[in-house]
């Protein structure tokens, strides 16, 4: 069965990106969330396999939104993807229990890798 | 003094906009993409919108409010026309005008543009930048630009930095602002031991 998937973007053009290069690679994407508290609540009730994750987003950023996923499930598969790439935040998303940082602009070579990667 | 400002602020609008042109073309899958050299200009703010093309012209604008280390406001502003052609070269898709997919492709074009603009700053320095969510604006010039400076620390004077691009035989032009605030821009000068600017 195909692993899923939960987008957390806070626009719509990156959240349909991420869904071209996900399903097109044998993903299923089961959900998609447009800020942290979206996020936390679908995860919640989809229990994807993995989650992409923005940080900068409004409502609850992406490093607080890893933090509650991981107190609901510590396993919790979390891949950001940001455009924020300073070291600190890349640091304190990784602490949070992110399993990889994906700096935006990314090619989706990149993104499957990572799917691969995370997922096995 | 204010020769050694501009300098120090063209020689960081050069890195940052390198980067953010840089992701730019990233993201329009490596399409070729020239990057005309920028121009920088110190620019009494009520003049700065004329500077951009005039007040009357309809632009698409996103900016940001820094916070972290380094405080400050941030924008790209562009000609419609403009972001119309990047869009099309972005989606493929010839759009007459701009729909909500259209607004949201900009908008993340635009944040990701200024973020790694802040990365490379961030990374030069060691200072963190955290960029918010960024808010997008269509409208003219003028008020486009008050929206940028809403709440910004500007006194009298701001740097424009003009930065033109081509992808495939197509010219798009961009203005790429950097306001920081007055004492963390004398923080980050410090730190090239620039001392007082």
């Amino acid at each position: 069965m195909a692993k899923t998937v939960l987008i957390t973007d806070d626009t719509a053009f990156m959240r349909m990106t991420l869904r071209n290069v996900i399903e097109k690679n044998g993903y299923q994407v089961v959900g998609e969330a447009s800020d942290g508290e979206e996020a936390v609540a679908l995860y919640q009730e989809l229990q994807p396999d993995m989650v992409t994750m923005d940080i900068t987003m409004p409502k609850m950023d992406g490093i607080t939104a890893i933090k509650e996923i991981m107190k609901i499930d510590p396993k919790a598969r979390i891949i950001v993807c940001s455009a924020m790439g300073q070291k600190p935040m890349v640091l304190e998303a990784l602490s949070a229990g992110a399993k990889d940082f994906l700096v935006k602009p990314f090619d989706a070579e990149r993104v499957v890798e990572s799917l691969r990667k995370i997922g096995s | 003094m204010k020769e050694a400002r501009l300098d120090f602020l063209r020689e960081l609008a050069n890195i940052g906009t390198g980067h953010a042109t840089t992701a730019l073309s990233q993201m329009l899958n490596g399409r070729l993409f020239q990057l005309v050299v920028p121009d920088a200009q110190m620019l009494p703010f009520t003049e700065a919108a004329e500077y951009m093309g005039g007040a009357e012209q309809v632009v698409v604008g996103i900016f940001i409010v820094i916070s972290g280390d380094v405080k400050g406001h941030m924008a790209f502003l562009q000609p419609l026309e403009s972001a119309l052609v990047l869009l099309r070269l972005l989606t493929g898709i010839e759009q007459p005008e701009l729909d909500e997919l259209g607004r949201s492709a900009l908008q993340e074009l635009g944040n990701i543009m200024v973020t790694s603009y802040l990365n490379a700053l961030s990374t030069m320095t060691n200072l963190l930048m955290v960029p918010s969510v960024p808010g997008l604006a269509i409208d003219m010039a003028g008020a486009v630009w008050e929206s940028v400076l809403a709440g910004a620390q500007v006194t009298d004077e701001v740097t424009v930095i003009r930065t033109r691009f081509s992808a495939d035989g197509e010219d798009i032009e961009g203005h790429i602002l950097f306001l920081p605030d007055h004492e963390d821009f004398e923080k980050v000068a410090r730190l090239f031991g620039l001392g007082e600017l």
